[in-house]
């Protein structure tokens, strides 16, 4: 598992340098000196200038490049001129409602595509088999920003059982916090569940096939043990890696969610800037969802190989 | 299983089915014809949409504004007395531009870089696979998000877009076939008797990989309808007054409780196009792939 991070992390931390240089490049790249943008239609030349200076549009490119760097590194993030505050403020605010938000997603997931994914390994019902399908394509299928439609119109407008949106920290008030949490972790969670109950099937459906289950069997183990304690464990490896994946998708996912759900997380934070052009704060977030994306996905393929000791670096 | 009989056990359905063509007898199965039929069914109305409603999609009604459902507008009217049918019907053409058009276009693109990276000096290929791992670092959404704030919100914005997230899939997909296939002994035969290296391309590669990249672009299909309803959805992909099933859905949010009508139409649709290119998909996996 050393040997295999070891590997794997130099060409991950090459992925995350070449993606900052692409996103650094998004703020030269738009039409437009930002500068001017941001002064407003009627400014005089010397506030352009000063504004120019302030976020260092007067250097040469590759010492912008270094000083956003070093500054994404230290934490010191600058200035958000559209929203008037430092930009490390607004994503210490709103990473904490997506953190939320995406956690209690993912543990939803977890139970819903576990759950769901022994029962279809596991089942010999032609019509439960085919009830199982029919869910899974569909919640596979449907985009978030349907069935987040179809969750609020059920247990919001006809039901009245939670609310349609808004938030409220759990930290505050737990109880009421977690009735506003629901049904977007719900929704963001559907899909997740969906990829997590494929694959655990499909991979619970060899192990069960081996020897040492039918050893199990024939040594008169109870079923919820056999299942739970011998085939759960070694049918988990390939889930692992497609979670890995799934949880980047989750932070595409969460832009939509938070739109549904008027959850004031960062995918509303980044639709604000681009739709306001506010660049640097476009800049910031963008790196920030790349890093944890890949972070993520690294950790999920190494983390991976540390449960499956066959599989090794291919080419 | 050698035998003379057991061959002729296996001719039988293809014999009985109504063609020997082996993506469309994938097709011929209970998934497949259920996604084709609700996939055709959108396409068709998405064509048919000047003939099947009256109202010009942005032509607004004065004091016709929210109206249930009924004879005349069958879907009800918006917020500003346009015609929600019309609409809807118009918001399909988007989708069909992006998915029939950005598509393929993707597919070839990805089909050529992954040519150039395995015919090519290892260092094209090594500066080709590192562009793709970067593109593919960014989730599909927040790739959006980035066209979006270099591009501006747009149609141009959401075929770029998914132009730019299905580059990569084809790229990898059909690299890594030619690799494995150029070194196969018909590949080596037929260049040894002096095929020209694009007739082995064309001829005799093509048709062993070709059947992952088929699979994939009804994959991609609904990739590219996600991404514009997504998009659209939350602001930075079709514009309004231009109807997209993304950005209807999200008008006709705040009417939940008050006009259901609203954001049924663009739900049903959007939902029958995905779940129906994503039942091709799997069905044409499980004819054509898994043999």
């Amino acid at each position: 598992m050393v040997q295999y991070a070891a590997l794997r992390l130099p060409s991950a931390l090459l992925v995350l340098v070449l993606a900052s240089v692409v996103i650094f490049g998004i703020l030269r790249l738009t039409p437009g000196n930002p500068a001017v943008v941001l002064a407003g239609p009627d400014a005089n030349p010397a506030t352009i200038t000063s504004i120019e200076h302030d976020l260092g549009l007067d250097q040469p490119l590759p010492v912008q490049y270094l000083r956003w760097v070093q500054g994404l590194v230290t934490g010191n993030l600058g200035h958000s001129y559209v929203l008037g505050a430092p930009i490390a403020t607004l994503i210490a605010r709103g990473a904490g409602n997506t953190l939320e938000l995406t956690v209690g997603a993912m543990i939803l997931a977890l139970l819903l595509g576990l759950t769901l994914g022994i029962l279809g390994a596991t089942t010999r019902n032609r019509l439960a088999q085919f009830l199982l399908m029919v869910v899974n394509t569909v919640t596979f299928a449907v985009p978030t920003f349907i069935s987040g439609v179809v969750l609020v119109l059920v247990f919001a407008v006809t039901i009245h059982l939670l609310p349609p949106g808004g938030q409220l920290s759990l930290l505050k008030d737990p109880s009421l916090g977690i009735q506003f949490l629901i049904l977007p972790a719900l929704c963001l969670a559907l899909p997740v569940s969906a990829v997590v109950a494929r694959f655990l099937q499909t991979s619970m459906r060899q192990v069960l096939q081996e020897d040492y289950i039918r050893a199990a069997v024939a040594k008169g183990l109870k079923r919820h043990l056999i299942l739970l304690r011998h085939a759960l464990p070694n049918a988990l490896p390939p889930v692992i890696t497609v979670l890995g994946i799934q949880v980047g998708q989750l932070l595409g996912g969460a832009v939509i969610v938070e739109a549904i759900f008027a959850w004031p997380g960062l995918g509303q934070l980044i639709l604000h800037a681009v739709l306001s052009r506010d660049y640097l704060l476009v800049q910031d977030l963008l790196m920030l969802g790349v890093l944890v994306f890949i972070v993520l996905r690294t950790a999920a393929e190494i983390l991976q190989a540390g449960l499956d000791p066959r599989i090794r670096l291919m080419g | 299983m050698a035998q003379a009989g057991a061959v002729d056990i296996v001719r039988v359905p293809d014999r009985l089915a109504f063609t020997r063509n082996r993506y469309l007898r994938a097709l011929q199965t209970p998934r497949g014809l259920l996604g084709l039929g609700l996939v055709g069914t959108i396409v068709l109305l998405g064509i048919l949409a000047p003939l099947l409603t009256p109202y010009s999609p942005t032509f607004q009604i004065r004091l016709q504004e929210l109206l249930p459902p009924s004879g005349t507008h069958p879907l009800g009217t918006d917020e500003l007395g346009r015609d929600l049918l019309s609409r809807v019907l118009n918001g399909i053409r988007v989708d069909l531009i992006v998915a029939v058009v950005a598509v393929p276009a993707a597919a070839i693109l990805g089909c050529l870089a992954g040519l150039l990276g395995a015919a090519g000096p290892g260092w094209w290929d090594t500066t080709i696979q590192r562009a793709f791992d970067v593109i593919l670092a960014f989730p599909a959404i927040i790739l959006g998000i980035a066209v979006a704030a270099i591009l501006s919100p747009g149609e141009r914005a959401i075929v770029v877009t998914i132009l730019l997230a299905n580059v990569p899939i084809f790229g990898r997909l059909s690299r890594d076939a030619l690799i494995s296939q150029r070194e196969r002994e018909y590949v080596v035969a037929a260049r040894l008797i002096g095929v020209s290296p694009v007739r082995v391309l064309f001829r005799h590669i093509f048709p062993n990989v070709v059947d992952p990249l088929i699979v994939q672009l009804a994959l991609s299909m609904s990739l590219a309808v996600f991404l514009e309803g997504g998009m659209s959805f939350v602001g930075i992909g079709i514009q309004v007054p231009q109807p997209s099933l993304g950005n209807l859905l999200n008008e006709g949010l705040p009417y939940l409780a008050t006009n259901v009508n609203y954001a049924v139409g663009p739900m049903l649709t959007l939902t029958a196009l995905v779940v129906g290119l994503n039942l091709i998909a799997d069905a044409l996996n499980a004819g054509v792939l898994r043999r």
